[in-house]
């Protein structure tokens, strides 16, 4: 996907049905939407420096019993030291995000790979369950 | 749902409601910020109507939160209402419920 944040929204929607298809409750896709969101907006503000003609992968993967989102960017890599380095406070307009996205997510991992910068976001599954057009069936 | 967010302005028993309507995200929360900010400009009170956010991101919340500090610093008041779980889902990850003054709906706003 480009880097553009006209994009984010239509991110939000696939992520969004995914988890439910995949049986997450409403609170959990909510949650899973906001890091994903929040991951890729990290991606466009801090690896991108806000320049919008780039390109983001973006891929989803569903195991057994989790779903995972991988995202590589060929940004600026992140800085591990200022992850989560500022506490929640009320003073602080920043660096909110990576807290949304630790709150949510039961895993995130950070890697430097050939392509790029990429994150991992893993999300483990309530039941090995898919509900399919308003049916639940074992996989 | 309405991807795009969209606000309007009116003023009833003397304080400025600003209906925000959509998605607030990376893109649009610049301009809600601008937006919320000017009206603090003209009037003692605001309250923003968040029926119809169903979606806010960090950078969305941190703009609600400067307009609050603005507000604070020029002792003007600066109240949400009519939050929906996807609002309040993130103000209560961020820790920052307890910050805002907050209140159920409309009625509520204007009589606080």
């Amino acid at each position: 996907m480009s880097s553009d944040p006209r994009f984010l929204s239509i991110v939000r929607a696939a992520v969004g049905q995914l988890g439910l298809v995949y049986g997450l409750t409403e609170e959990s896709c909510r949650g899973v939407t906001l890091a994903v969101d929040e991951a890729l907006a990290n991606t466009i503000r801090h690896a991108y420096k806000n320049r919008y003609d780039r390109e983001i992968e973006l891929s989803c993967q569903a195991g057994a019993d989790h779903l995972e989102f991988t995202l590589v960017d060929s940004g600026e890599p992140a800085d591990s030291a200022r992850i989560c380095a500022k506490p929640l406070d009320e003073v602080s307009l920043s660096g909110r995000g990576t807290h949304l996205i630790k709150a949510t997510m039961d895993e995130m991992h950070y890697e430097k790979v050939p392509r790029g910068n990429q994150l991992r976001l893993i999300k483990h599954l309530p039941a090995a369950k898919v509900t399919v057009e308003g049916e639940s069936s074992p996989r | 749902m309405q991807r795009q967010m969209a606000s309007s302005t009116r003023i009833e028993k003397g304080t400025t409601i600003v209906d925000v309507v959509g998605q607030i995200d990376l893109g649009n929360s610049p301009t809600l910020r601008k937006t919320l900010l000017e009206s603090l400009k003209g009037t003692d009170r605001v309250a923003v109507n968040l029926m119809a956010v169903k979606y806010i991101d960090s950078s969305g919340i941190a703009s609600l939160l400067e307009v609050l500090k603005e507000a604070r610093q020029s002792k003007k008041r600066f109240v949400l209402f009519g939050l929906t779980k996807a609002v309040s889902q993130v103000l209560q990850l961020t820790r920052l419920t307890g910050v805002f003054e907050i209140r159920e709906n409309e009625e509520q706003a204007l009589a606080a």
